[in-house]
């Protein structure tokens, strides 16, 4: 740690080596769907390596990854590590807007993109030649391994850093769930590797167990199950929800004695959802829950406690007035952010939620963030968002606290103010009503489609 | 289209209305890539053969009915060849 800013300091980069790389020379780290050998992956890895040094990244430096999920973004990511530097890791989504804003406040010495993409559509890994190009000349704002920005679904967005050590902590912790995929098996990796479950639950446990990881050809059903049926060792699918919709309605050409089980992260799976699924396939649907932060926090993988999860090994959870705080050693964020959210090794997750005194079953009930109190009476703004989305002719809403209840409405053809207010006033009772309403012909979206919640950015939106 | 009737906005609205469990009247018409998955996914299942589309293809699709154009044409290309 260093004392004057608080940031940790560079670890030796003898870890990726270590805890990543180690292990026999032909074993398959990746199907793509050629193999791709621990050997293979080493050499290129160094080669990488090379590239990143001749562009001018140095140890305590840091490099943007703005490649979408391939081999490339791969050996950049773990040649990055290697040099002893830090990774910037840019969702391949985002503008080029929001990548300027992002690569002026992190300067890196160097930006690794595309200079050539090739693969059909909806590929999930493509086939990608980096380019490296010089950025700034300054080391890394802080000595964490990994920089990640929050979705910015839930305000402005936060950069987000978590050390080597973190990183190797989460991967052990992976090792002592019971239900993950075991070395040998094989991981069918849809979630993108950017983030945090495609990245320490998929990428770097893989590596480190000697778990083959397949991504399908393309996101489609067939795929992931043909995924699942090239090979005969037992394969774990790695998704969020919408992957169980897309299993659920496809059907099996034939038997898969090799599918072992299903595990989502992202928001809790309704209980007939999750029946479909164990229905058509037999297996398990596992659940994780996990923030950017600090990694996997706890699981569900064979399905027993739905809702509920339990802890990780080494993650403590506790409910305060409602809110879940998890243990968390330092900081995770990286310069301006909000000094409430982590203190004295607890972070609070802004979810509300119950941990069972008796089980240390963890139940997670939705986010907090949402709550407001009118004239002395608490109204949780969901309430208000969603009976505002149900309404007839709104393709989408947003409602935030802008100094009284603000709704932002999409409409879906004809809409003006007065009907719209006057459908609500049927509907939901005075005091949780919209004071303000503003319909926009688009709402503001992520590049991953959630909508902005940002009040500046809405009411930009709503003026421009 | 081989022995299945012809694919139809309504198909397409009722494919989504699936995904968001919404009724279909209030299927929005503006369409993002999950959604897109998803009916490329199902229109692929009804047809029992994948759509072969080309990125081009899919980055102009923003609406249903630009959805439903690509997969028409996708389809009878597939039955013709």
């Amino acid at each position: 740690m260093d004392r004057s800013t608080g940031n940790p300091l560079v670890t030796d980069p003898e870890w990726v080596d270590e805890v990543l790389l180690a292990g026999p020379a032909d074993a398959v780290c990746l199907r793509l769907p050629a193999p791709v050998g621990r050997a293979a992956l080493r050499r290129l890895v160094a080669e990488a390596q090379a590239g990143l040094v001749d562009a001018g990244l140095r140890p305590g430096g840091a490099a943007a990854l703005r490649l979408p999920p391939s081999l490339a973004y791969v050996v950049h990511l773990l040649a990055t590590w290697r040099l002893g530097a830090q990774a910037i890791l840019l969702d391949h989504r985002l503008t080029d807007h929001e990548v300027d804003r992002a690569l002026r406040r992190l300067t890196p010495q160097v930006v690794v993109a595309p200079v050539r993409t090739s693969g059909g559509a909806l590929r999930v890994f493509v086939d990608v030649t980096a380019g490296v190009t010089g950025y700034a000349d300054r080391p890394a704002g802080s000595g964490h391994a990994v920089i990640q920005l929050s979705s910015g679904s839930t305000g402005p967005s936060k950069v987000i850093g978590r050390t080597a050590a973190d990183l190797v902590a989460e991967v052990h912790r992976y090792t002592r769930i019971d239900g993950v995929a075991l070395p040998g098996e094989r991981i069918v990796l849809l979630p993108s590797m950017v983030h945090v479950l495609g990245l320490v639950g998929g990428l770097l446990y893989a590596l480190h167990a000697g778990v083959e990881l397949v991504p399908p050809e393309r996101l489609s059903g067939d795929a992931v199950l043909a995924a699942v049926a090239a090979a005969d060792t037992p394969a774990t699918v790695l998704g969020v929800p919408f992957h169980i919709g897309l299993l659920a309605s496809t059907r099996p050409g034939r038997p898969l004695p090799q599918f072992k089980r299903m595990t989502t992260g992202g928001e809790l799976v309704p209980a007939a959802v999750a029946r479909a699924f164990t229905d058509r396939f037999g297996v398990p649907l596992g659940n994780m829950y996990g923030m950017t932060e600090v990694g996997v926090i706890g699981t569900d993988l064979y399905g027993r406690h739905r809702p509920a999860i339990a802890p990780a090994p080494g993650m403590a959870v506790r409910a305060v007035d409602g809110e879940l705080w998890v243990s968390c050693p330092a900081s995770p964020y990286v310069g301006l952010s909000d000094p409430t959210r982590w203190s004295d090794g607890w972070l609070r997750t802004r979810d509300a939620g119950t941990v069972n005194p008796d089980t240390g079953l963890v139940t997670i009930r939705g986010r907090l963030d949402s709550q407001v109190s009118v004239g002395g009476m608490k109204v949780d703004l969901t309430e208000v968002e969603t009976s505002v989305a149900e309404l007839p002719g709104v393709a989408a809403a947003v409602v935030v606290w802008d100094d009284g209840i603000t709704a932002y409405v999409q409409p879906d053809g004809p809409l003006s103010e007065e009907t719209l207010d006057k459908l609500l006033a049927e509907r939901l009772a005075g005091y949780k009503r919209p004071r303000v309403l503003r319909l926009l012909d688009q709402l503001p979206r992520t590049t991953t489609g959630k909508l902005v919640r940002s009040r500046d950015a809405l009411r930009s939106a709503a003026t421009s | 289209m081989t022995g299945r009737p012809d694919l139809g906005r309504a198909d397409l609205v009722a494919m989504l209305a699936e995904l968001t469990a919404k009724p279909a009247a209030e299927v929005p018409e503006r369409i993002g890539s999950m959604e897109l998955a998803w009916l490329v996914h199902l229109v692929e299942q009804r047809y029992e053969r994948p759509l072969d589309l080309t990125d081009d293809q899919l980055a102009r699709i923003r609406t249903v009915d630009d959805a439903l154009a690509v997969f028409r044409t996708s389809l009878t290309v597939a039955a013709d060849g």
